[in-house]
């Protein structure tokens, strides 16, 4: 503070003249000598009333214009709570602003949400840039997304601020902060930053600090959205005949003892109340009426820090996902000593799905109906009842997974692979030495490494024609197709030049096989969107014409991704989705790993007070000037109305 | 308006305009016709004042001894004489009579003195004798004895001057008792008796006692000093008045206690009038503003 501030302030001291002069001219009046005082009747001393009253009033203004006048003299020095950016030398800086919307920041810190504050925070970020300022926004709530792409247009960055709304998504602070980097990354200001606006809680609190070995500083602003907080949400409840499946979620060291849950009817009756089980991750079987209507409702109650994963709408006949796998499992078991390898692969990823291990291709397309996706291991080729069977799937919206091996390329005499592979195909020898990890997109992008030196004597090898038709996502390093895919019908085939038996290849064994799991039943729930789905996901409705979606607080929009039509959700609840006439319910579910408001760990770099301050000198003096005039103004018109009042009395 | 302070008044009399005391009252005297009150009664004297037939009982020694010898009558002599009127002043000398306001010339004792040291010239001029009596005052204050002649008029101006105000009539209630006796007692028919006091802060009776001064034949004028201050209460706003006997004060707004004030002293006057008044006494009131030579002839006025 300079000398400059520090005598204007101490003008403030000068709110003691007018105290003093008020103090004089209300003292007691001076004695006097009156012989017949006696003869005087003490009156209500009125006028010293009236003064009093209305001094107060005049002082109380005249006090506070000197300390208006006071800190108009030390602005712009006057130091506010709120976020401002540091800037080196005064040149332009620019920031990519990584906004949490996610679920976990509607629970509240210090009175309001946490998402209220980070907005507020955003916004105190905006006022403190300057023309020539870059800013970039970036959701993440998971999947992480851009909303305003790096501009220099500072009211679309508030405009943008402004319009990000709450939603109840998990957190992808990761895969946002990589976003937000790469906003940035190649603009021409020397000082570039990413600005976390968060509390942390992405459900891994133990994983790496946040903003560590980052090669662009990262300001985690808002160290006060830091705070643990116990929540318990509804993960799932789904409802079978008369029994209602409810599961509970809770973060770590959570459990909802003493809550109740509750199945409620949509008139807002209880139907059923038990008390939850003590354990972080219950699950209950609840008894309704046979005849209970549809439209349940589970609540867990009393409420906690999230009030939204409080309650769940009840999925009529639902469950988990439910992956057909078809394949070898007398060989595999025998060579893995357990499950089949891409049960236990799947069993490992806990993707929420329900694998069920078939013997063989289901001949009839309503068997197949259960299934979001369908795994196919080295099959034997189809009968013609099974590429029927197949050939609904596809046109309902399926996913197949299939590998090529040895017994695919060995099909009997009228079997084939259509309509996921038109010609047939051989397995032969190669010499080609693992895949071509730069070739690698989509899902297997990010482990495509462990492709490198994979080890094969043997692969499938596809006629010309059926690889211009595939979609290539990773190649050998002869450039031949190792995993590939392509739309069928309204449903989508992945192929693998590879079976899945470990004495064919290691691929199963590698992280990329994990990774093409992942992706493959992400592509799954997509296209055919189970009942219930985590929210967030993105709905596709290939084919699809004309869709219209209800959500719990209104229409969804949906977007056109070329012929697709698409749409996320981005609250829990209940979703009446219209697609070409035909409606059905849809329901988005909070993910479990969001329910755990542990933040996570943050790098010391991430703090520095060289990126911003949660102190700005803020030029206040425009405000203050505005209301001195207002004070003056006030005292003017109080004088005046002493005066009348006086003219007032003295006509009495 | 000067601001007084009471502990000051009390030491000594603000004189004003009003001093030398000795010069004033003389000039006031002169200003108002002197002997003016002849005797009433005949009998023994120098200057005769014819005859009249002799009743059973006169005294002898007047009968004229020619009208019986000549004309065989019995006629007594008689002579006129002027009577032995002598005059008794009574000035109030407590604290409270030595308020001054901003517009009178003196304290009120200083004034009273004034007026007090005037009638005493004017009555020792006509022959009569004067005697002079305080109510309250510092404990130097000395009556002076009834008496005549040129140098009474010294002793009375010298008294008057050596007056310093002080006492709480209010407190000591017999300071009335112990300047009234005497002066009842020594007080003879004929005897005109003139009491200068503001008639504020006496104790309760003072009214009855001294109204009763007009009983047996003495004249009673009671003259009532009044500051101008005292009259018309001319503060304004809020003030604070401490009495000047006693530990009194007072708080008020000085404009809605105007009204309440005058009513109050002019209670007091009409309490004072209707019993001097009906007690055969007369009653005066003056400001200490006025004209010295007009309220002096007034009160002589009141006593022909």
């Amino acid at each position: 503070m300079s000398f400059v501030t520090t005598l204007a302030l101490a003008v403030a001291l000068l709110v003691a003249v007018p105290y003093l002069a008020h103090r004089l001219r209300r003292r007691r009046a001076e004695e006097r000598a009156f012989a017949p005082s006696r003869l005087v009747a003490p009156s209500p001393p009125t006028a010293r009333r009236r003064s009093k009253l209305e001094d107060r009033a005049l002082f109380a203004t005249r006090a506070l214009a000197i300390v208006a006048l006071a800190v108009l003299g030390a602005s712009p020095l006057v130091r506010c709570s709120r976020l401002s950016l540091q800037r080196s030398g005064g040149a332009s800086v620019a920031i990519a602003l990584v906004f949490d919307d996610s679920m976990s920041m509607r629970a509240e810190v210090g009175g309001k949400s946490r998402f209220a504050r980070a907005q507020a925070g955003a916004r105190e970020l905006l006022a403190s840039a300057r023309e020539g300022d870059a800013v970039a926004v970036v959701l993440a709530g998971a999947p992480a997304r851009v909303v305003l792409a790096a501009t220099t247009d500072l009211g679309a960055a508030r405009a943008a601020v402004d319009a990000i709304e709450q939603t109840d998504r998990a957190t992808d602070l990761d895969g946002a902060i990589a976003l937000a980097r790469g906003l940035v990354a190649t603009l021409p200001q020397i000082d570039r930053r990413v600005v976390v606006l968060s509390d942390l809680a992405d459900g891994t609190p133990e994983a790496a600090p946040l903003g560590e070995g980052s090669a662009m500083p990262v300001w985690i602003a808002l160290p006060e959205l830091r705070v643990p907080a116990s929540d318990c949400g509804i993960v799932a409840a789904d409802r079978s005949g008369a029994r209602v499946r409810v599961e509970i979620a809770c973060g770590r060291g959570v459990t909802p003892n003493g809550r109740d849950v509750t199945i409620i009817d949509a008139k807002g009756a209880t139907l059923v109340k038990e008390a939850a089980p003590a354990t972080e991750h219950p699950e209950m079987w609840l008894a309704v009426p046979s005849d209970a209507p549809d439209d349940l409702v589970a609540r867990l109650s009393p409420g906690d820090a999230i009030a939204a994963d409080d309650v769940a709408p009840v999925v009529l006949e639902a469950g988990p996902a439910a992956i057909a796998v078809v394949g070898d499992t007398a060989g595999e078991t025998a060579a893995t000593g357990g499950a089949p390898i891409v049960e236990q692969a799947l069993a490992a990823l806990k993707l929420d799905v329900a694998v069920r291990p078939v013997p063989d291709v289901f001949d009839r397309a309503e068997d197949n109906r259960p299934f979001v996706g369908m795994i196919l291991d080295d099959p034997p080729g189809l009968t013609p009842e099974q590429r029927r069977a197949i050939g609904s799937f596809f046109e309902s919206g399926g996913v197949v997974l299939l590998a090529l091996g040895p017994r695919a390329a060995a099909a009997p005499l009228g079997a084939s692979l259509e309509p996921i592979v038109t010609r047939p195909i051989s397995w032969s020898a190669t010499n080609a030495k693992g895949g071509d990890p730069a070739s690698a997109i989509g899902a297997l992008a990010e482990s495509a490494q462990s492709l490198d030196d994979l080890g094969a004597k043997h692969r499938a090898k596809l006629e010309p024609e059926d690889i211009a038709a595939l979609d290539v996502m990773a190649k050998w390093s002869d450039g031949a197709p190792l995993v590939a895919r392509r739309s069928v019908a309204r449903g989508e085939a992945w192929i693998v030049t590879l079976p899945f038996a470990v004495d064919a290849s290691d691929l199963t064994l590698r992280p990329a096989f994990l990774a093409l799991l992942e992706g493959w039943i992400a592509a799954a729930r997509e296209r055919t969107a189970p009942r219930r789905s985590e929210v967030g996901g993105a709905w596709a409705f290939p084919g699809a014409q004309s869709v219209t979606i209800e959500g719990p607080t209104g229409p969804v929009a949906t977007t056109r991704d070329g012929a697709l039509l698409r749409a996320s959700t981005d609250l829990v609840g209940r979703y009446r989705v219209n697609v070409d006439g035909r409606t059905e319910v849809r329901v988005a579910a909070p993910a479990a790993r969001e329910i755990d408001v542990r933040p996570r760990a943050a790098a010391p770099t991430t703090g520095g007070s060289a990126l911003g301050d949660d102190h700005a000198a803020v030029d206040v003096s425009s405000s203050i000037a505005l209301l001195l005039l207002v004070i003056l103004t006030v005292e003017m018109g109080l004088r005046l109305w002493t005066g009348r009042a006086d003219t007032a009395v003295a006509a009495e | 308006m000067t601001l007084v302070r009471a502990a000051e008044i009390r030491k000594k009399v603000d004189w004003g305009s009003l001093a030398p005391l000795r010069l004033r009252a003389r000039a006031v005297a002169e200003g108002v016709y002197a002997g003016m009150h002849r005797s009433a009664r005949r009998g023994a004297g120098v200057e005769f004042g014819g005859y009249r037939e002799y009743t059973p009982g006169d005294d002898l020694r007047w009968l004229d001894r020619r009208s019986l010898m000549r004309h065989d009558r019995l006629l007594v002599r008689e002579f006129e004489t002027e009577t032995d009127r002598a005059l008794r002043l009574v000035v109030d000398a407590s604290a409270s009579m030595a308020y001054r306001g901003s517009r009178a010339p003196g304290a009120k004792l200083a004034w009273s003195a004034l007026v007090a040291a005037a009638l005493g010239r004017i009555s020792l001029a006509s022959g009569d004798p004067v005697g002079l009596a305080f109510v309250g005052g510092a404990a130097a204050a000395r009556a002076v004895p009834a008496s005549g002649g040129r140098e009474q008029f010294e002793r009375l101006v010298g008294a008057l001057e050596a007056i310093e105000p002080g006492g709480d009539a209010r407190v000591d209630r017999e300071v009335i008792d112990r300047t009234l006796e005497p002066l009842v007692r020594a007080a003879r028919r004929g005897t005109i008796v003139v009491v200068l006091s503001d008639l504020i802060d006496l104790p309760e009776g003072a009214e009855e006692r001294i109204a009763a001064l007009a009983s047996r034949g003495r004249v009673l004028v009671v003259l009532q000093v009044l500051d101008p201050d005292e009259v018309d209460f001319p503060f304004e706003g809020n003030v604070r008045l401490r009495a000047m006997e006693g530990e009194h004060v007072v708080e008020t707004d000085a404009d809605t206690a105007r009204a309440r004030y005058i009513d109050a002293m002019e209670a007091l006057r009409e309490r004072w009038s209707d019993i001097v008044t009906k007690r055969g006494g007369r009653f005066l009131r003056a400001k200490t503003s006025e004209d010295a030579v007009a309220v002096v002839r007034e009160v002589v006025e009141a006593v022909r």
